[in-house]
């Protein structure tokens, strides 16, 4: 028993100067017990592939140049829906947010468009724009849209209105307002809106992907599921959910932790 | 309640506002049904697809793959949670398998589904069940290794046993995160469900949406699109929000921006 | 250096609550001189910090006239810089950034005005706090910057809305020592909205007694400058001005 709490002991203080230890340690027992169903083969091999079988094809798919390709498409796709859904949702979500009559006109369709949600808007889409790019940049965009716009409106709410006086009272007008005091005190909210929305926007992405697409890791996965290639499933969702991980807790919540905490908005 | 109806109203009239513009001022135009249908259209679908029970069907099919794929996430996942998260050893180690898994959840395992339990309600309910379970049990687990250590040792100088300590501090403790997961997870879940349906099934509303548009049936996409509108809107304000303010809120345990 | 000028100023606002006709301020004149320092102190609800709002510009005035330096006030403006009880820094800009906001309202560019924040921060002493975010200081030091951000862009007349309510005790004695200082230095106009009679007392050339909405009267205060808290607690007039005082703000 002390032995156990000695290694514990290690492994925390490991952690605490090296913290990716403590994001991969706890995949390397789950890995382990992986390959031992496979190894026994509990479920049929054509279900359930082991992990050396997916790292030969990750091996393969990269040396052929297809995974690198797909990958590109799919961040390319992510990347670009973002950046229109921040285009258009901050802007509109400060308007909404500081004038009254915008607010009451677009508030209710907002919340409505947002509950009919991405996914369901495919069908009419691939009507309207048939299969390809500029269905699925739209259906990117809807997603990361609405947290950003919802957000970035509790954010600009959120300013305390006696900062827009002090500045007024310095001499800033409607537009120095806007750009000194408004956006960055809903900067945090904004932040966290865009990692909703990019958590939103990549689930749409994969799942426009499957339904309309020719490239990109989720065309991957269905395209693999179409040939009854489990490998190169299994292969797709850990490169999903490697990349989301990544972006999330690396550049994302990083970038809400600073401005958050430093000026003292966020209590942690 | 005069304050209610007002609220009520405002919220109502862009909605009033769009329709009548659908209603009055769409016809003058020449649009395409096969582009865009005008609201009679719609109207008509929606009454043709309620009269001969079609709509119902596929409501009744999506609702009931949420209601069992939620249902048994949640009676897995919050035992299973509150078990992880008594062990600050345990929780600590095992939340990066949570997160990663969370961040998988839903749509990602429709392929994998699919394969493994074929077309139809199985593979579905396994998406659904997916995207709330690991989600939930995150959030569990987060909730119960939030409760401060004062408080568990308090209870437990008052004379509380393991039962009562679950039921009594464990379990409330944790509720607000609980069903901030179950929100967020459903919220996941719903885009899951349609999107499998339009791929994995021959019934519910994903399937309704796919398959008006292979006879460029737009007015039964857009009623379709207005009926998931509703009935998540319906889902989350009714349900959900009411839940997760009556916990968080009531108990001020979250501060309001 | 302008005079402030109130007329008549009165304020009357409708409660959606109650359905009725509100009177808040009614018909106040006063005028504070260029280069004066007026102290204006009342109890709760008196209506002093509607006066004040109104001379900012935060809120409009229902009748009457408010001048300063014989131009009616139209909205807010940098001719009037106000000091607030909570501090409203802002929290993303370093207390530099902060200070220098004025002069880059104005249109000064990055070095000049830079420089003009420094040589403020300079007098007030927080030359090392420059680099800082405002969540980083103490109450005391965040309304020092709060200060010397309002005097940064040489305003006509400074408004102080209880500046010095929301710190303690100690801090607060300093920071009524240090404005003293400060003030005999650059001899702004003042506005100086206060509940707390010594402290309205100890900064002021003169006291305005504000009640329900009225002038209830002045009091001339000809103590000595440079004031020290030491000196005054000291001083027999200071005393005997402070009970005058009081006792009209009790009699209200």
């Amino acid at each position: 028993m002390i032995l156990v709490w000695k290694i514990w002991g290690a492994y925390v203080r490991l952690t605490a100067r090296f913290p990716s230890v403590a994001t991969l340690m706890p995949f390397v027992p789950v890995v382990g017990l992986w390959a031992l169903v496979a190894h026994l083969e509990l479920f049929p091999k054509v279900f359930f592939p082991s992990p050396l079988d997916v790292w030969r094809s990750f091996i393969d798919l990269t040396w052929k140049g297809i995974l690198p390709d797909y990958l590109q498409d799919s961040v390319v796709r992510l990347a670009v829906g973002a950046a229109w859904g921040m285009a258009l949702g901050i802007p509109l979500g400060v308007l909404i947010g500081m004038n009254r009559i915008a607010y009451r006109a677009l508030w209710p369709v907002l919340l409505f468009l947002q509950a009919i949600g991405d996914i369901a808007w495919l069908p009419i889409l691939v009507i309207w724009f048939g299969y390809g790019l500029v269905t699925m940049t739209f259906v990117i965009v809807y997603t990361v849209l609405f947290p950003v716009v919802l957000n970035t409106v509790l954010g600009v709410r959120s300013v305390p209105p006696v900062l827009a006086r002090a500045a007024q009272s310095l001499g800033a007008g409607r537009w120095s307002v806007v750009w000194e005091v408004i956006l960055p005190g809903a900067l945090p909210n904004i932040i966290t809106g865009l990692r909703n929305g990019l958590g939103y926007g990549w689930r749409a992405l994969i799942a426009a992907e499957i339904i309309v697409g020719t490239s990109g890791i989720g065309f991957l996965m269905f395209d693999a599921r179409r040939a009854g290639s489990v490998v190169e499933i299994f292969l797709g969702m850990i490169i999903l959910g490697i990349l989301w991980y990544i972006v999330d807790s690396w550049v994302l919540a990083p970038i809400e932790r600073t401005t958050g905490q430093r000026w003292g908005l966020v209590t942690r | 309640m005069r304050r209610r109806l007002e609220t009520t109203a405002w919220f109502m009239a862009p909605f009033a506002v769009i329709l009548a513009a659908w209603a009055f001022v769409l016809p003058l135009f020449e649009v395409n049904p096969r582009l865009f249908p005008q609201l009679s259209q719609v109207i008509e679908a929606a009454r043709e697809t309620l009269a001969d029970g079609t709509l119902i069907q596929h409501v009744g099919a999506s609702l009931v793959r949420v209601a069992v794929g939620t249902t048994l996430a949640i009676v897995l996942a919050v035992p299973l949670g509150i078990a992880m998260g008594v062990s600050p050893v345990i929780s600590t180690f095992i939340s990066p398998l949570l997160r990663f898994f969370s961040v998988l959840a839903g749509i990602a395992w429709i392929p994998i589904a699919t394969l493994w339990f074929g077309y139809g309600f199985g593979a579905i309910t396994f998406i659904i069940f997916n995207a709330v379970f690991f989600i939930v049990t995150y959030n569990t687990l987060l909730g119960v290794s939030t409760i401060p250590m004062p408080v568990r040792n308090a209870a437990l100088s008052l004379g509380a046993g393991p039962l009562v300590m679950l039921t009594e501090v464990l379990l409330p403790g944790a509720l607000p995160n609980i069903v901030t997961g179950i929100r967020t997870g459903l919220g996941f879940a719903w885009r899951g469900l349609i999107a499998a349906e339009m791929i994995a099934t021959n019934v519910g509303l994903g399937y309704m949406l796919f398959v008006a548009r292979d006879f460029y049936r737009t007015e039964v996409i857009v009623l379709g699109m207005v009926v998931i509108g509703v009935l998540w809107l319906l889902i989350d304000r009714l349900v959900l929000a009411p839940l997760e303010r009556a916990t968080i809120e009531r108990w001020g345990m979250v501060q309001r921006a | 250096m302008k005079g402030l000028t109130l007329r008549h100023l009165s304020k009357t606002y409708f409660d959606p609550y109650s359905g009725t006709r509100v009177d808040a301020i009614h018909d106040v004149s006063l005028q504070v001189e260029a280069g004066e320092f007026v102290s204006v102190v009342g109890p709760s609800g008196c209506g002093k910090t509607t006066i004040l709002n109104m001379i900012a510009g935060f809120l409009p005035h229902s009748g009457g006239d408010i001048l300063v330096g014989g131009k009616p006030v139209k909205g807010p403006g940098p001719d009037r810089g106000v000091v607030f009880q909570s501090f409203a820094l802002f929290p993303w800009k370093t207390v530099l950034d902060n200070v220098a906001f004025g002069p880059k309202m104005r249109g000064v560019a990055r070095a000049e005005r830079e420089k003009i924040a420094r040589e403020y921060l300079a007098i007030a002493g927080l030359s090392e706090a420059a680099g800082r975010y405002p969540s980083e200081l103490s109450g005391g030091m965040q309304q020092r910057v709060g200060v010397v951000r309002a005097l940064a862009n040489d305003p006509d007349v400074l408004l102080m809305d209880e500046p010095f309510a929301s710190v303690d005790a100690q801090t607060r004695m300093t920071l009524q020592e240090e404005l003293t200082r400060i003030w005999a230095e650059k001899r702004n106009t003042v506005l100086f909205i206060t509940h707390d009679v010594g402290e309205a007392v100890f900064l002021a050339d003169r006291v305005v007694v504000l009640t329900k909405g009225r002038v209830l009267d002045e009091i001339k205060v000809g103590l000595p400058r440079p004031r020290k808290w030491d000196d005054a607690n000291k001083d027999p007039e200071f005393q005997r001005l402070s009970a005058q005082v009081l006792e009209k703000v009790r009699a209200a």
